[in-house]
């Protein structure tokens, strides 16, 4: 518990307390180099509730949320589930306590549940008992890998991990991506003093392009409007999408078409 | 959360002013937007504060006034997760300054109100802000400790599994010899009460090579595993372990006798012995079972395990299939036989063999026609030891051969020093050497650089060797024959033997085997002593009819000496013309 969490310190971010002393610290750190790392973490956690409205309005009824953390507010099976009550949810998290908080949340939910795995193992999650209990995999399914990818570096290969994922997934079935993003070539002070912090929980920030976020969706129909700042993603009114490379996230949804 | 719709505020807005709430919840909602992460699009929000709104409106207006819906209105703030402390205090501004001109409700004692209101809103969501902490905070440790449970929990799957793989065959997953030998030492440090006997029995499967090499390791692995499963049926309560290949571990911790064993060793037996279905064919192995059965306060488990794997071994000895009883006196023989196995290449090389010679005397004069080099060996723990304790060691490890060849060199030069007229010298070759391709060529080495005239060299065989004895050999003898060499064949009329060979080989000489000559001791009383008698006469007389000499060997009176006489022997060999001893002594005797 000493290590801070990058699950947890989302989780401040967003305003929550299921965090702990070292989280709260090293959230802290970040904040005084990046004071808009709530915006960002809010705007990011905007863009996966829309994005799941969204699918839910395509009448996907199956999610896989890889990463998925601490399931604060807003979490992926209240949205879905309260919008269409069977909606199958499967969180997958490397952090025990984020798994073990999820499983106590999920405890009475028969159509949710958490496993304890790595999204550099896809084949590991593709063919985890409980995920194949709960999952089609013949029938759609949306995988959501939000706010995650940043700490993979190209050396573990997400492209590949992407690749096996869309490999086992039925036409009709959906990507969701984000992550932190920037087109410029020099990192800035800032962007140094969140990765420094970043090193403390054993997880690199690996800052990507759009194009290079676009890439990611090979094999998928990127829908529109392709990979954008989050905040600018099917905005719910013109105000909120305004000033949105502040939310130094870029996402974005892709189909697999049939 | 339930709407007080019912107050004077309601009608007033059905009538009045309707943009006056809308404005107010767009106005709140945008100073709360981004203090925290809250769960509704803007309008959803808006929609939201709108209903606080006329909540508060009401509360503003009701009559009594009540503090209390100012509490709610605060409590579900932080419900909706607007619960950063900024959250309040936009919250806290926006109503102050805006609500009650949005709504025009600036009456005289509105302010007052308001001001009640706004405290009430603060504190509701202090309490609700703090309560949703402490709640967040427990659920979290909470989560916490499962995490480390689960931690722990997998640490010790995984441990226990690791004990496992370690402690266990991945073929038959039975306990490996690492377990067998582990829970025996167990055993053996901490007996149960009432444990004063422990057994060992070591099993082994009989040829099942044979298995392996005609079907396959495949076939072999299964059969191992259809055994090891039998095993593990038929003898429940003990450990069964697979030792290695083909040999399980049986561990009998409390025995009352080795009887309790024995069972326990025929059950394994008769349970392996049954057939298999393997790969769709009927097979059926044997095996062979070593018991040892001690008390447990003598008992070491290395020991144990030795002793068992011994005793494997003497059962497959005994042909298989049946079980054999640790014995303590023929594995001290065995371990000493070992042992002076294993000294015997260091030996030669120490140089710790010498010869001694028993005189080959003429029955007729009494002279020495020849000494029989016999090899000794001065063990530099064990003492002097004779050719009986060492010679059947040395043609099981083929050191026969380097040993034989030293002989032979070492007969030749002292012989070559005696003076003239000498004895010849006989040496014993044992199969193998006859067997060597440059025996020849080595002999004819010999007598050259030592100057030994063929003649005065005789080599002894025996009659088994001359039953195997191949084309190859017999030339060589020939060849030595041819030479001048002495052939003698040993320890005649022990063997059952094809006479025929006394016409095809080169043979100069009979020793006629010892065991004839002891039969005339005494005087001729007996019909078995007459048949005796008979016996050499007439093999005297054949050898005579041969060209063959006779030497009787075993001659330990004078009185058999003077029978042997009669009967026509050439020669005598024995304590009565003079035990084996060192060159010295011998020529000492020579005229």
């Amino acid at each position: 518990m000493e290590r801070p969490s990058v699950a947890r310190m989302y989780d401040y971010y967003l305003g929550g307390s299921h965090n702990f002393a070292a989280d709260r610290e090293a959230a802290r750190a970040v904040l005084a180099a990046v004071p808009d790392a709530p915006l960002m973490a809010q705007a990011n956690r905007a863009f996966l509730r829309r994005a799941v409205q969204f699918l839910i309005d395509a009448g996907v009824r199956q999610f896989l949320d890889i990463g998925s953390g601490i399931p604060t507010v807003g979490n992926v099976h209240e949205i879905a589930q309260g919008a269409a009550p069977d909606s199958r949810v499967v969180y997958v998290d490397v952090d025990p306590i984020a798994v073990a908080h999820s499983r106590e949340i999920l405890a009475d939910n028969d159509r949710a549940t958490v496993i304890r795995e790595d999204l550099r193992r896809p084949e590991r999650i593709l063919t985890h008992p409980q995920v194949t209990e709960l999952l089609d995999f013949s029938r759609p399914v949306a995988v959501l890998i939000v706010a995650v990818l940043h700490f993979v570096p190209d050396s573990d290969r997400p492209a590949e991990i992407l690749r096996t994922l869309r490999t086992a997934l039925a036409p009709g079935s959906h990507l969701v991506l984000s992550q932190v993003s920037d087109d410029t070539d020099d990192a800035s002070p800032q962007q140094h003093e969140a990765e420094r912090v970043y090193q403390l929980t054993d997880n690199r920030l690996v800052v990507r392009t759009r194009a290079g976020l676009t890439a990611l969706f090979d094999g998928f129909d990127l829908l529109e409007p392709g990979v954008v700042w989050v905040p600018q993603w099917h905005p719910e009114c013109t105000e909120s999408a305004g000033d949105a490379e502040r939310a130094a996230f870029r996402g974005g949804v892709g189909r697999l078409s049939d | 959360m339930a709407d007080h719709t019912a107050s004077r505020y309601g009608t007033a807005l059905a009538v009045g002013v309707p943009s006056g709430p809308t404005t107010f919840a767009h106005r709140w909602a945008r100073a709360v937007t981004g203090t925290s992460y809250i769960p509704m699009s803007r309008a959803e929000l808006t929609e939201f504060l709108g209903r606080l709104t006329e909540r508060l409106a009401a509360a503003l207006v009701a009559e009594p006034f009540d503090v209390r819906p100012g509490a709610r209105v605060g409590a579900d703030l932080v419900v909706a997760h607007v619960c950063a402390p900024e959250g309040l205090g936009r919250s806290v501004e926006v109503v102050q300054l805006r609500l009650l001109r949005d709504l025009a409700m600036e009456t005289a004692d509105a302010e007052t109100r308001l001001a009640r209101l706004v405290g009430a809103m603060a504190t509701g969501f202090a309490h609700a802000l703090r309560d949703r902490t402490l709640d967040e905070q427990e659920q979290m440790r909470r989560a916490a400790l499962s995490a480390r449970d689960q931690a722990e929990r997998g640490l010790r799957e995984s441990e226990a599994r690791f004990r496992h793989q370690a402690g266990h065959d991945p073929l038959t997953g039975l306990p490996n010899r690492t377990s067998f030998h582990e829970r025996l030492t167990d055993v053996i440090r901490d007996p149960g009460t009432g444990t004063e006997r422990i057994g060992v029995c070591f099993l082994d499967l009989d040829r099942f090579k044979v298995v392996n090499d005609s079907l396959g390791h495949r076939v072999g692995d299964q059969l191992l595993v259809s055994v090891a499963r039998r095993l593990r049926h038929a003898l429940g309560g003990h450990l069964v372990a697979r030792l290695g290949g083909d040999k399980f571990g049986i561990l009998v911790e409390r025995t009352g006798s080795t009887d309790d064993v024995v069972e326990v060793a025929e059950a394994a037996i008769a349970t392996v012995g049954r057939p298999a279905l393997v790969d769709g064919q009927e097979l059926t192995v044997s095996a062979s079972a070593g018991i040892v059965e001690v008390p447990v306060v003598d008992a070491a488990s290395g020991e144990l395990m030795r002793a068992a794997d011994s005793t494997v071994h003497w059962a497959k000895l005994a042909g298989g299939a049946r079980w054999s009883l640790f014995d303590p006196e023929r594995n001290r023989l065995e371990l000493a036989r070992h042992a002076l196995s294993a000294a015997l290449p260091g030996a030669l090389d120490r140089e710790e063999f010498f010869l001694d010679y028993q005189p080959l005397t003429s029955l007729r004069d009494g002279t020495v026609l020849g000494v029989e080099a016999l090899v000794r060996w001065r063990h530099p723990e064990l003492g002097l030891l004779g050719p009986d304790s060492f010679i059947g060691l040395a043609e099981e490890t083929g050191l026969i051969v380097r040993l034989g060849a030293w002989v032979l060199a070492e007969a030749c030069r002292q012989a070559r020093e005696w003076p003239e007229p000498a004895p010849f010298v006989s040496v014993n070759l044992a199969v193998r050497q006859l067997h060597t391709p440059d025996l020849v060529h080595q002999v004819r080495d010999l007598l050259e650089r030592t100057g030994l005239p063929p003649h005065r060299l005789q080599l002894e065989i025996t009659e088994s060797t001359m039953m195997t004895t191949a084309e190859e050999p017999a030339r060589a003898l020939r060849t030595l024959a041819d030479l001048g060499v002495r052939i003698a064949i040993d320890d005649f009329g022990t063997g059952y033997c094809n006479l025929a060979y006394l016409r095809d080989l080169p043979v100069t000489e009979l020793k006629v085997a010892g065991s004839f000559v002891t039969g005339l001791r005494s005087p001729v009383d007996g019909r078995a002593d007459r048949t005796n008698e008979r016996i050499l006469t007439s093999l005297v007389a054949l050898a005579h009819d041969l060209d063959l000499t006779v030497t009787a060997e075993g001659v330990e009176t004078a009185d058999q000496a003077e029978r042997l006489r009669e009967i026509g022997c050439d020669a005598g060999q024995g304590w009565h013309f003079g035990r084996p001893g060192p060159p010295e002594r011998l020529l000492a005797r020579l005229p």
